[in-house]
């Protein structure tokens, strides 16, 4: 398992923070580590060094933190340009106060935009779950096949998210695409998929569980391999069937892998720019448009850079949100497991 | 706990493996077919899997002088720049943010600085940044400084993805490396500076490698930042989306494309197993 998790972005780091807890602290995105934690941290970590101030590496950790920083400022000043109504091209740039939002939230586009970033996160993320927990768990077993194809687990997540846009847009061509074809072998469909307003949404989604799942999959692989086989057969010699040993020992074991993977799911597909608009665009209509995919067209395409922020904004409150409430049900599962 | 199974269990079991993997792989294996097919096999329908290949689309991808006259009427793709972009500003990347983050992530394993987890805290977010509210201000900012399709510019806002995260695996890596070492040889009145060239960035080496490996993969996907701050200067991502053009859906070619942009994370996984595999198990075995 190991073998692939580098190629994750953060998967990594995040083993790490599973493994080591004055770490796990770290990860928490919300403030909540006290200071009598830090001071603990901060004691264990230096040696024999003085309380003086270590300016050579103060140095050193300069040039990145001044490059992150030349972002937030960016991040800020972005914010400050939704209170405006910076056109391109235009010279004059006003202050408008919340106008753009005010302006927004008269459109049904607007909340048609919230409703569509959300669905697409919820419905993406629980099904990723809940197939990532399938397939760990079948992954698991050991059996033959498991061992030698495990590697093909990787694949989606290896590949750029707009190829496999594109990819998927090409098998899902109502005319011409092989899913259709294969469909109709088991006498289903023809499906439009992204063609049509109705379906277009799920399509979507369905491309994102394809890519994403492997990404649950091997975080829970990991906390799969976290429990001993001792514990297992403490479970079946009291008599546990194999069903309760899953949902009684296991399952609450994992939870925290879960939802660890899902706090950055979450935040990921929320922000989910790439697949939706290499297969759909925000279309047919507007049944696909999340608030990113509006953004880039509010901003790019009617050059209203002021709008255009304003609800980029949005789904960066959303985003926090999302995150917020995904990280306050890891730590309740951690706290009840520990 | 393999011996309590029975063999139709074991049967069932790995019969669904199978099916997993054909899920994940069926579609890059159909791709590939695609590219090797004309006009007329792909749009065939039943769709057929047995067709005499062509390499045809692949040299209409990247025979730029030759592009007008094909089989497929006029199309003109000139997809080599594209792919010389992509990699001279993930490769700028990688190299920036191993100069800039490898110090910065060792200092924030080992010293003892002002705010050291804020600093490392801080760093993270960036994980979770919303990139385009960044890329709207960029946009306006790039005109005026003159970075707007440049390589300079492309690789600088590349690090916004980049950047933390060789700062945190560096970090993490660090942490792996017994303090022992470090100390000891401090002890033995090595300057700080010597003990992290010649002690830490040796055992370092391998993780490294496995973390640029995997920050070059994360640059060669991304596609928002190139669309909306590039044009000549796009990266391999946004060359492929102009490939599907609404009017004429060219999939062969466009397929061919698929082929070429994917089969780069495929080519680093084979060539980079070894020090993948190497980084990862140095954080077990020590």
């Amino acid at each position: 398992m190991k073998g692939g998790s580098l190629l994750l972005p953060f998967l990594t780091t995040m083993e790490n923070f599973m493994m080591t807890p004055h770490l796990s602290k770290a990860v928490m995105p919300v403030g909540t580590d006290t200071l009598a934690d830090r001071v603990s941290s901060a004691g264990k970590s230096d040696s024999q060094t003085e309380r003086t101030v270590d300016w050579l590496s103060l140095v050193v950790i300069a040039p990145a933190v001044l490059i992150l920083l030349g972002f937030l400022l960016l991040f800020f000043y972005g914010v400050y340009q939704s209170l405006t109504d910076l056109r391109l091209g235009r010279p004059i740039v006003r202050f408008v106060g919340f106008a753009n939002y005010t302006a927004l939230m008269k459109t049904t586009d607007f909340w048609n935009n919230i409703r569509v970033t959300v669905t697409y996160a919820v419905c993406a993320v629980l099904l990723q779950a809940l197939l990532g927990l399938a397939i760990a768990k079948l992954f698991a077993s050991g059996v033959l096949l498991a061992r030698l194809l495990r590697p093909i687990i990787l694949l989606p997540l290896v590949l750029p998210p707009m190829s496999v846009a594109l990819m998927w847009t090409t098998m899902m061509n109502p005319q011409s695409g092989i899913l259709n074809y294969l469909l109709s072998l088991v006498k289903l469909g023809p499906f439009s998929w992204i063609s049509d307003p109705a379906t277009a949404l799920l399509s979507v989604i369905l491309i994102d569980v394809w890519t994403y799942t492997p990404f649950f999959t091997l975080i829970i692989f990991a906390g799969l391999q976290g429990i001993t086989d001792d514990l297992r057969e403490a479970a079946r010699i009291n008599g546990a069937k194999a069903w309760a040993t899953f949902t009684n020992i296991e399952l609450p074991l994992i939870a925290p892998y879960i939802l660890i993977a899902g706090v950055f799911r979450v935040i990921e597909s929320l922000n989910q720019f790439d697949i939706i608009f290499g297969t759909t665009q925000g279309g047919p209509g507007n049944s696909t448009a999340a608030l990113s995919v509006q953004a880039y067209f509010t901003a790019f395409q009617n050059l209203t850079f002021g709008r255009g922020a304003a609800l980029m904004v949005v789904n960066w409150l959303i985003v926090l949100i999302g995150a917020f409430l995904m990280v306050k049900a890891w730590q309740a599962v951690r706290s009840r497991v520990s | 706990m393999d011996f309590t199974r029975s063999p139709a269990t074991t049967f069932v079991l790995n019969a669904l493996v199978a099916l997993c993997a054909l899920i994940l792989a069926f579609p890059l294996v159909w791709i590939v077919m695609m590219s090797l097919k004309t006009q007329t096999d792909v749009m065939a329908w039943p769709p057929t899997f047995v067709f005499t290949p062509t390499l045809e689309n692949f040299r209409v991808l990247f025979d730029v002088a030759q592009a007008g006259a094909t089989s497929y009427g006029t199309i003109k793709v000139d997809f080599l720049s594209p792919i010389i972009n992509s990699v001279v500003i993930a490769l700028g990347s990688v190299v920036v943010s191993l100069i800039v983050g490898v110090p910065a992530g060792y200092v924030l394993a080992r010293r003892d600085i002002p705010f050291k987890e804020d600093i490392a805290f801080f760093i993270l977010g960036f994980r979770f940044a919303p990139v385009l509210l960044v890329v709207i201000p960029l946009f306006s900012l790039f005109q005026s400084m003159g970075l707007y399709d440049t390589y300079v510019g492309m690789v600088w806002v590349y690090q916004v993805i980049t950047l933390p995260m060789i700062v945190w695996l560096t970090r993490s890596y660090v942490e792996d490396i017994p303090k022992d070492i470090e100390e000891a040889a401090a002890i033995d009145g090595a300057k700080p500076v010597r003990v992290v060239l010649h002690i830490v960035l040796p055992l370092l080496k391998t993780g490294l490698i496995g973390a640029s490996l995997l920050v070059f993969l994360l640059a060669w996907h991304n596609f928002a930042l190139g669309l909306m701050l590039s044009s000549t200067k796009a990266p391999v991502t946004v060359a492929l989306l102009k490939l599907l053009n609404p009017g004429v859906q060219f999939y062969p070619v466009m397929a061919a494309g698929l082929v070429v942009t994917m089969i780069v994370p495929v080519i680093l996984i084979v060539v980079g197993q070894r020090h993948l595999e190497r980084g990862l198990t140095f954080g077990a075995v020590k």
